[in-house]
């Protein structure tokens, strides 16, 4: 009785033996309350593991699908999200570059539609062609447009320097040298508007992410902010000392500038009507990538690329001759970066020089660092860069001439608009998995 | 009386806990607060002049620094501008400093006039103007006759007067320094200095003019350009004749 361990049935006997005294009894019912209780709490704990364990299972559940997508979305608003892709980014071998030859002179400036189904390209020859990324097939051509013919250009008639696509793919806007910024539908490539007001050649231009507002800025030192939808004319904000080089622009309300020989990289931030200063490169700032809503990459004439942060004047990372330096013994010149870009909230960066080769960087810690990744062979000048949306592939511009003037010509190269597939190796295996 | 009454204030206020009484003075200068009850504060704060809310106010509130320390964070943050101010189409590329004029008479750098000391550090000029005597003799004699054999000469003759008022400069101190030296000696010896009259120093200089002129064998031409001089002059003060 007193020698049974709690844990033990009711001893057999119990039921056997249809005597029993009263005194078994009674020890026996001053048992069954012990164990009764003992009996209710191991329930009543099961109940909880349970509760508990149906708990967990939701909390797993729910963060996959939508606390997850939240989290995301905010890390992204507040440029944070990064997925190391660097790393596992392989060269393609030279045959997978498809080449897509078209255009009769330099390709200035390639946009690429949202669903990564067809690019935009734009040319010294004034026409912009439609391609087909699967089929390589020209989808669509825009042709020149005679100068001084009546009524509204359906074309440009000068080099365009510039071009964009809204975020759902409907409207693209090109820039030319003419001053004009020309609204086309992306779909059909038909001409819906034309934006007078620069005073210089338009040099930039880009949609904010989710809406159809475009801002531009021109040789003529300003950038206006426009609205593709409503064919208007916003506001137009002051602040460069030069003609400036490219303009980028993400999701947020505002928007950044290249300085050209002003030296600066200007963020425009349009609600607040202010804009913040930066300064590193020492030549002429002529291209310029947002990374994420933080941190920008530029490139400039003296060969430097450098990664900057909003909260520091200063770059964060510099990497000064970038693509090598060239010319007679003595003599030696830094190649001019032509071109950057970023594959979105990665860590992933492009440079395209006229070196021969279109060289990958990988962002270290912080944007702190710039590490040279690999570089993909790819012979004349690489005016435009763009990484897909996916992060499949990557569009190169290729020309004979710089996009901005003729100071060299290399005959060796195609004028063509090249795509370059990014094979991902597999991730290796986490030790002890 | 009223500092005597402040004095008391104070005594009272170091001494116990401040009585009401001491927060009737109003206006008094010290005055330990923090000894004082909630409630006798109220009542100082109500009673009390600007003052007495001016020290209660102190003592609630960190002295703030009229200047405040910049972070060093803020120093490295972008420049913030506004974006709607036009900027001007001509900007400063290169750094232009302004050449400022300095006149030396007038400058503290250049410090104070002696001639001597002048003549001393520039003794080297004179190398130079000898040289440039030479080239303007050159000069001369190539060109026979005209306008530059003029301008020319007139250079030539100002050089050579400069040069002669130099000399010149250059005796007077001489003279000055010997008579500095005697006198130096004398009052060494013992005798009191002596120091020569404006007239006798004229004196002086004039004999010494005259044996330099009768050396020279220009005294003749002197004293007669001195004599018709003297004469226009004399001529001036007659009466006028009629």
């Amino acid at each position: 009785m007193s020698g049974t361990s709690p844990l033990d049935p009711a001893p057999s006997f119990h039921s056997l033996t249809p005597r029993k005294t009263e005194e078994e009894e009674e020890e026996e019912l001053e048992e069954t309350p012990q164990e009764k209780k003992l009996r209710l709490a191991k329930l009543y704990l099961e109940q909880l593991r349970q509760q508990e364990e149906e708990k967990a299972e939701a909390r797993e559940f729910e963060e996959d699908q939508v606390a997850g997508r939240l989290k995301e979305d905010v890390l992204e608003q507040r440029g944070r999200l990064q997925k190391s892709v660097a790393k596992e980014i392989q060269a393609p071998a030279p045959t997978d570059i498809r080449v897509l030859r078209g255009h009769q002179l330099s390709i200035t400036c390639l946009v690429i539609t949202p669903d990564d189904l067809a690019i935009f390209s734009a040319a010294k020859d004034c026409t912009i062609i439609k391609w087909s990324v699967e089929t390589g097939r020209k989808l669509r051509v825009i042709p020149r447009a005679k100068k001084g013919t009546q009524g509204q250009p359906s074309g440009h008639s000068s080099h365009i320097l510039c071009m964009a696509i809204s975020s759902d793919g409907k409207y693209l806007a090109s820039g030319d040298r003419s001053k004009l910024i020309l609204i086309w539908e992306a779909q059909s490539c038909q001409h819906l508007y034309t934006f007078t007001g620069h005073r210089d050649a338009v040099s930039g231009l880009a949609f904010r992410r989710g809406t159809h507002q475009l801002y531009s800025t021109s040789h003529d030192r300003s950038v206006k902010v426009w609205n593709a939808a409503e064919n208007s004319y916003v506001e137009t904000l002051f602040g460069h000392q030069d003609a400036v080089a490219a303009l980028d622009a993400l999701s947020r309300e505002c928007c950044v500038t290249a300085g050209g020989r002003d030296g600066t990289v200007r963020v425009w931030k349009i609600p607040e009507e202010s804009q913040l200063v930066f300064y590193g490169h020492q030549g002429s700032i002529d291209c310029i990538h947002l990374i994420n809503e933080e941190h920008m990459v530029s490139g400039a004439d003296d060969g430097s690329v450098a990664l900057w942060g909003l909260s520091k004047k200063r770059p964060l990372a510099l990497q000064r001759e970038a693509h090598g330096l060239h010319g007679e013994p003595g003599l030696e010149q830094p190649y001019w970066v032509s071109s950057v870009a970023a594959l979105l909230n990665t860590d992933l960066v492009a440079t395209g020089s006229h070196n021969a080769c279109v060289r990958l960087w990988q962002c270290g810690e912080g944007f702190r660092q710039l590490d040279p990744l690999c570089d993909i062979p790819l012979v004349g000048f690489i005016n435009s860069l763009k990484f897909s949306s996916a992060g499949d592939f990557l569009v190169a511009g290729v020309g004979q001439e710089h996009r901005l003037g003729r100071w060299w010509r290399i005959k060796e190269a195609r004028n063509s608009v090249c795509i370059i597939p990014l094979r991902r190796a597999p991730a290796a295996p986490v030790a002890g998995s | 009386m009223r500092k005597m009454q402040k004095a008391g204030a104070r005594a009272k206020a170091q001494g116990s806990h401040g009585a009401v009484q001491s927060g009737s003075m109003a206006g008094d200068q010290q005055k330990d607060t923090s000894d004082m009850s909630f409630e006798e504060l109220l009542e100082l704060q109500s009673r009390g002049g600007p003052k007495a809310c001016k020290q209660l106010a102190g003592r609630s509130a960190p002295k703030q620094s009229p200047r405040q320390p910049v972070c060093v964070a803020d120093k490295h943050r972008p420049l913030e501008m506004s974006a709607k101010v036009r900027v001007p189409f001509l900007r400063q590329v290169v750094p232009i400093s302004k050449k400022v004029a300095r006149d030396p008479r007038f400058d503290d750098l250049s410090g104070e006039y002696n001639p001597e000391i002048f003549d001393k550090t520039y003794q080297f000029l004179n190398d130079i103007r000898a040289k440039e005597k030479v080239l303007v003799k050159k000069q001369l004699k190539k060109r026979r006759s005209g306008e530059e054999r003029e301008k020319l000469q007139q250079l030539l003759r100002r050089m050579e007067q400069q040069e002669t008022a130099q000399q010149e400069r250059k005796q007077q101190q001489e003279q000055r320094l010997a008579l500095k030296q005697e006198r130096r000696a004398l009052a060494q010896q013992g005798h009191r200095p002596y120091f020569l009259k404006k007239s006798e120093q004229r004196q002086l200089a004039l004999a010494e003019k005259f044996k330099e002129l009768k050396r020279s064998k220009k005294l003749e031409s002197f004293l007669s350009r001195k004599r018709r001089r003297n004469a226009g002059k004399d001529r001036k003060h007659l009466p006028l004749s009629n």
